[in-house]
């Protein structure tokens, strides 16, 4: 099915005998933004890695935007975010994003760089190594590199970890910015208080199947707490 | 190309800015040299010089399987791995961009090694550097192939320095004795054998080509 | 619902090559025992009957590694990999009986325990490769990772030997390996039983293979039963 930005029909994927994902059915149009919750070892972020294209499903269909999951031209479509930077330590912010455009093979990179440092508020460090970046900064380096292409589907792992209050909040700004794009979004996290103000629908995972949607106002958080404890309940 | 081309500026910037690698690698290769001088009878002497080519090569390849491992370590340290891993190309180009920035670290570091062989066991050099060179390069490229391509396997393992060795020297072997015997028949007799030479070539050729199609399943996640 | 449960009854499989192990198992020990004793090496050459059939299951099992690692690369089934692993356990086991069993005749007929001889050396580079797969497996996290880099460690194993052989060739010292089949060397009398040891040699190559590949499959099952409570 095309016109989707993510597309999945019975996707499993399985470590050897673990099964990670029993059979995924997803259809996210573009521009949409998803939360994916749920418990440890539910299977989001061996969900997003797939959509990513760095692992390949053990059985099943995905396409990202009409092209097939793990090809090279569906990477092109997708920036992922995870609790790592992926950062070069050595190299500086700005040559951490052109690395990351030539691998991508971006037009224009420079122009594109000095935008994005712009917006990461880190155009005035844009030649320190990241490796002496404070994990706030970092964190917006990492945004910044992943939306060096502009990518149609953004891929967001547990970004709100390991950053305070501040931060998070900064962080979290910066995800409704983006909406303005006709971006997708599709953001695991664990932090509850924060799916209203960056999705517009919630799935929830359970041991490797969707066992829950939740869309519109029963996303502010008390709500969204009492339907999670309520899916959730008696798994591990 | 455009991303053989970026991960190979990456990784010689990277090793620029903190030359953690080439150093590592040339303080030990060359107390690798003076280990030999203490293992050989009469020590490290124009008189043990037939043998100096084989050590040679020893010292070269402990010097690689330091910086290999290194190689594929630093791009574990934030997950930055993944970033190559995302590239929308064949990963076969990431895998010949780390292959030739190995190849490059490596080669710096085996010119002086190369130099301090030649005063320790008074080599004589004089006319053949450029033939020196190319047997280098040659058995450097199957060494950096193999090597570049399980680093990237061993780093991901547990006993991660254990398992590069491991893994690469049973097939770096043909690699390692024709690289020895082109080197010791330059030293005693002025003149390359052919037959290591091709075996050279062909080595190389047959673990490129591997690397570059099966690096795609390395770098999955 | 899983590949583990599509091939119901390896058992059947199982049972025969058994029987066939059995049956061959007895006609090796009868035969090898009643085999003439060479003139020249004396009782030490019935080494033969095992070294041989054993460098041939070994191969065999290196090559089926090779093979299913392939397979499971291109089409990802969990049960190509079970092959390969299982194939590559039972290989190491030949190849370490036939590089254990070289040298003792070696020593009663060449002299010395080890000499280095092209297949000889072949050899010991095939059994470091085997061994450093079999360690590479258990050393890597996540079963699925696993596997792919044992696959592709396979695939470049079965490269590396033309390539070994050729260096040997080239540099090695004198074959002084026998020639067993080639030349036609065998003894009378001893053509029956030597066939047969071969023959017994796959025979327990196949029954070890496949009790391995039924052993992992169980294993599967069963984690899966204890992962569903």
């Amino acid at each position: 099915m095309t016109g989707m930005a993510i597309h999945a029909k019975g996707l499993e994927k399985r470590f050897g005998r673990n099964p990670a994902l029993r059979g995924i059915d997803l259809s996210i149009p573009g521009g949409s933004r998803v939360a994916l919750l749920g418990p440890n070892g539910a299977g989001k972020s061996t969900l997003l890695r797939l959509v990513a294209g760095l692992s390949r499903p053990t059985s099943g269909h995905l396409s990202i935007a009409g092209l097939g999951a793990g090809k090279p031209a569906a990477r092109q479509k997708v920036g992922l975010i995870a609790h790592e930077t992926f950062l070069y330590p050595h190299l500086t912010a700005r040559e951490n994003l052109l690395f990351a455009g030539r691998l991508l093979g971006v037009p224009e990179l420079g122009a594109r760089v000095d935008k994005l440092l712009e917006e990461a508020d880190l155009r005035h460090v844009a030649n320190r190594t990241a490796g002496s970046f404070s994990r706030g900064m970092a964190q917006r380096l990492s945004i910044a590199r992943a939306l060096v292409h502009d990518p149609a589907v953004l891929l967001l792992d547990e970004p709100f970890s390991g950053l305070d209050g501040r931060a998070s909040a900064k962080l979290a700004e910066r995800l409704s910015e983006l909406r303005q794009d006709d971006r997708t979004l599709l953001i695991v996290t664990h932090d509850l208080s924060r799916v209203a103000q960056v999705a517009d629908s919630a799935l929830i995972l359970l041991n490797g199947r969707i066992a829950r949607e939740i869309r519109g106002a029963a996303l502010t958080s008390e709500s969204l707490e009492t339907l999670y404890a309520e899916s959730t309940e008696g798994s591990p | 190309m455009r991303v053989l081309a970026a991960v190979l500026w990456k990784d010689l910037v990277s090793e620029w800015r903190s030359r953690e690698r080439v150093v590592a690698m040339l303080v030990f290769s060359l107390l690798v040299v003076v280990v030999f001088h203490f293992a050989l009878p009469g020590g490290a002497t124009a008189r043990n010089a037939s043998q100096a080519p084989g050590l040679l090569w020893v010292a070269y390849v402990f010097a690689a399987l330091l910086g290999l491992n290194r190689a594929f370590s630093i791009e574990l340290e934030n997950d930055a791995i993944s970033v190559l891993a995302l590239a929308p190309v064949d990963r076969g180009w990431v895998f010949l961009g780390k292959f030739l920035a190995n190849f490059l670290i490596l080669g710096a570091v085996q010119i002086v090694v190369a130099v301090v062989f030649a005063v320790f066991f008074q080599l004589d050099f004089s006319g053949i550097v450029p033939q020196f060179a190319g047997i280098v390069a040659l058995g450097s490229a199957g060494l950096c192939s193999v090597g570049t391509f399980f680093s990237a396997m061993a780093v991901r393992t547990r006993f991660r320095e254990v398992m590069l060795p491991l893994l690469m020297i049973p097939p770096l072997l043909p690699v390692l004795a024709a690289a020895v015997e082109a080197t010791v028949g330059l030293f005693t007799e002025g003149k390359v054998p052919p037959g290591s030479l091709q075996l050279l070539l062909v080595a190389d050729g047959i673990y490129c080509i591997a690397s570059f199609i099966l690096f795609d399943y390395v770098l999955d996640g | 619902m899983t590949t583990a449960h599509a091939n119901p009854s390896p058992g059947r499989a199982l049972r025969v090559s058994g029987w066939i192990l059995l049956a061959l198992g007895l006609a090796f020990a009868i035969l090898v025992y009643s085999a003439p004793i060479d003139s020249m090496q004396g009782v030490i050459q019935k080494i033969l009957y095992v070294h041989v059939p054993s460098a041939f299951a070994a191969y065999l099992g290196f090559a089926i590694t090779a093979l299913f690692g392939i397979l499971y690369l291109w089409r990802g089934e969990v049960r190509y990999d079970q092959v390969a692993h299982s194939s590559a356990e039972v290989g190491v086991v030949f190849c370490t009986l036939m590089i254990v069993s070289g040298p003792i005749w070696a020593k009663g007929t060449w002299g010395h325990w080890w000499v280095w001889d092209p297949r000889l050396t072949i050899t010991l580079l095939l059994w470091f490769t085997y061994l450093a797969y079999l360690l590479l497996r258990s050393f890597t996290e996540g079963s699925e990772r696993a596997a792919r880099f044992a696959a592709v460690y396979g695939i470049v194993g079965v490269l590396e030997i033309p390539l070994n052989y050729y260096a040997i060739e080239l540099f090695g010292e004198a074959a002084m390996h026998p020639d067993n089949l080639e030349r036609d060397s065998l003894g009378d009398g001893m053509r029956w039983p030597f066939l047969i040891s071969v023959l017994a040699g796959f025979a327990a190559f196949a029954y070890l293979l496949l009790l391995r590949v039924d052993l992992t499959r169980r294993r599967a099952i069963l984690e899966e039963a204890l992962l569903d409570d």
